[in-house]
């Protein structure tokens, strides 16, 4: 199932799918990328910003960035 | 030639396919110690607990060890009444201006430059920075600044900042002129503006921390309070009014490591060094000019003639004159003589939260003026509202709580 | 004098690996015209003397805010510095994203891979012989904090050159 990275829920693991083209540069470097595994480790309350695992390496992203990738979601 | 992001990945996942092998991914201790400190159920108690013991610490070896257990005694017990027989020309404004008050018994009271000046820069605010600056170079060496970066973004963000503003904020609170610095760390020209301008009127530095500790500790907590209030008060309202865009938060978020004590040590170096030769110089030269104004008693008709205005807008004495010119140079001097003036405690702590509102220390002028006139201005225009609009709200609350 | 840039990602052990490198005499100064801090040295090389940058850490040559900027700008303005790239071993990929937009922008490039040992403790395994011959450009192992892989970065320092990326594209490719 698609959803925004925004929506995914605490510990949910995914492959990103999509990366809005404004956004592509300003993440490649620090590896979310099309095709990616990410997983989900926090969400912060009120619209706070969220934190994923890609390669082992952690990186928070506000939930307005967030929502300009799409992930294919594991079940 | 060169190759686009998607291209580059391309390239690398070939790279890595042919030449790393990526084994089964091990859980550490640290890796779950990361999490629980990130998330926002364990992060934040934890947060809090590491702040107090920040505070604890700083409190307990600045005050209590150092500047009481050692300093106080030194300049006091021994410093004092030697230079005091020592120096020639009692009476005289040169000893007035060097030695100050030839029959004070401490080193706070006598405001001479080599008395209150020496002891305020190495007695009092030396230990406090050095204290601050360790703990800070610890908690960046061993990873944790980011996580707590992320803790506050959300209301970071109400503000117009985001989460890195913490480095910013808290580095002022050991001098604000590294902290205008640190405001690098944030993107646009609205973030840093409203970064510089919230960090130079409202947060206290660690000269002046020090030094409220030991004149005024039982007022601190309050004092502290009102700056907070108005920092982020001040703060939601200047992200409403300046044009400009405030990026959000994209960090990367590091394993913790164990601290590297050399890397402390030349951190601790550098920071001490550069506190030592922008702040001591301003402490005494601002002793000189302070003694001056006094003996040629321009601080006397400023005093008359600001009086109306501080005790009816403020209701403050009209004797916090001179504090507030030495503010200008330094703050922590301007409270250590705010200590010595006669009033009630609830004046005492709007005199100190003035003194604190009030223009940056010189120093962070220049550092101000170093990054753009224009931002200068606006900064100034900021402060001067801020002033009389907190500094009156304050009054106002201590009249409508009856204490006067 | 020849000048090196040390540059990568932030949090790699850049600057223990910097201390390791130069000597006692570090200069600590201002870009102009900004307030990024950035840190200079001088390291004794097998033949020659360097002087030696150390470069605020970045992810990409995108930069996202000053200080990032401010190590795209002193990057440019060395066109005839050699780089030394260092990464963390165990996030290979990401250090492989900054190295590569090094080298394509025409630099002669070392590759670090630094923090070796805490890749070895979560089991990536890195084919060193592989990777310098898909690159060609000196691949070396390193722990900084406790000294491992300084010698051969010193010493191969002068093997290094620069590379097109289509070579390398190519390489990839054959290799098997």
């Amino acid at each position: 199932m698609e959803k925004k990275l925004s929506e995914m829920n605490y510990e949910e693991e995914g492959r990103v799918g999509s990366i809005k083209q404004d956004l592509k540069n300003k993440v490649a470097g620090m590896g979310i990328r099309v095709g990616k595994n990410l997983k989900m480790i926090t969400k912060h309350p009120l619209r706070g910003p969220i934190v994923v695992e890609v390669d082992g390496a952690h990186t928070s992203l506000a939930l307005s960035i967030a929502d300009r990738i799409i992930v294919e979601v594991k079940k | 030639m060169t190759l686009t992001a998607d291209e580059r990945w391309d390239l690398i996942e070939k790279i890595s396919n042919k030449v790393v092998t990526f084994g089964k991914f091990k859980h550490t201790l640290k890796d779950a110690l990361g999490e629980l400190t990130v998330k926002p159920l364990t992060g934040i108690p934890i947060a809090i607990t590491v702040l107090y013991g920040f505070w604890s610490v700083f409190s307990s070896f600045a005050g209590t060890l150092c500047t009481d257990g050692f300093f106080v005694k030194l300049f006091d017990g021994h410093f004092l009444p030697w230079i005091q027989s020592v120096f020639p020309g009692v009476g005289g404004w040169f000893y007035y201006i060097f030695v100050g008050d030839p029959a004070a018994d401490n080193c706070f009271e006598a405001f001479g430059v080599l008395t209150s000046g020496l002891f305020v820069a190495i007695g009092v605010v030396l230990p406090a920075i050095f204290i601050f600056y360790l703990m800070m170079a610890l908690l960046e060496d061993v990873g944790y600044m980011p996580r707590l970066a992320v803790l506050v973004d959300t209301i970071f963000h109400r503000i117009g900042l985001h989460g890195y503003a913490i480095v910013p904020s808290i580095l002022a609170l050991g001098c604000n002129v590294p902290a205008v610095t640190a405001t690098r760390i944030l993107e646009t020209k609205k973030q840093r503006f409203i970064m510089m301008t919230l960090l130079a009127i409202f947060i206290p530095c660690g000269a002046q921390l020090g030094i409220m500790q030991e004149v005024i500790p039982e007022s601190i907590g309050i004092v502290l309070l009102y700056l907070i209030f108005g920092y982020f008060i001040f703060g939601f309202i200047l992200n409403k009014l300046v044009p400009g865009k405030s990026p959000e938060i994209l960090i990367d978020v590091p394993p913790y490591q164990k601290p590297m004590w050399n890397n402390i040590a030349r951190k601790l170096r550098m920071r001490l060094g550069g506190f030592l030769k922008t702040a001591v110089p301003f402490v005494l030269l601002g002793c000189v000019i302070v003694n001056i104004l006094y003996l040629a008693g321009t601080i006397d008709w400023l005093a008359k003639t600001l009086t109306p205005l501080l005790t009816g807008w403020f209701g403050v004495p009209g004797e916090t004159v001179g504090p507030l010119i030495a503010a200008f140079l330094r703050k922590d001097l301007a409270v250590a003589q705010l200590s010595t003036i006669e009033m009630s405690k609830y004046q005492m702590i709007t005199s100190v939260v003035l003194v604190s509102i009030y223009f940056p220390c010189i120093a962070t002028f220049v550092m101000l003026l170093k990054e753009g006139w224009k931002n200068l201005i606006g900064s100034f225009a900021v402060l001067v509202t801020v002033i009389f609009l907190y500094g009156g709200l304050i009054n106002l609350i201590w009249s409508l709580l009856g204490v006067q | 004098m020849k000048k090196i840039l040390l540059m990568g990602n932030p949090n790699v052990g850049k600057s223990v690996f910097f201390n390791r490198l130069t000597g006692a005499n570090v200069i600590e100064s201002n870009y102009p015209g900004t307030t990024v801090d950035y840190t200079k040295g001088y390291m004794k090389g097998d033949s020659e003397d360097f002087e030696i940058i150390d470069v605020p850490g970045t992810f990409s040559l995108e930069a996202k805010d000053k200080a990032e900027e401010v190590a795209v700008k002193m990057l440019e303005e060395e066109k005839g510095a050699l780089v030394i790239c260092v990464i963390d071993a165990s996030k290979i990929e990401r250090g492989l994203y900054l190295c590569l937009e090094i080298i394509e922008r025409g630099y002669s490039v070392v590759m670090a891979l630094n923090m070796w040992d805490v890749a070895e403790d979560k089991n990536v395994q890195i084919d060193i012989e592989k990777l310098k011959n898909i690159l060609n450009i000196p691949v070396v192992p390193t722990v900084a904090i406790s000294g491992k892989g300084f010698k051969e970065v010193v010493l191969s320092i002068k093997k290094a050159a620069s590379v097109g990326v289509k070579e390398i594209m190519e390489r990839v490719g054959e290799t098997k």
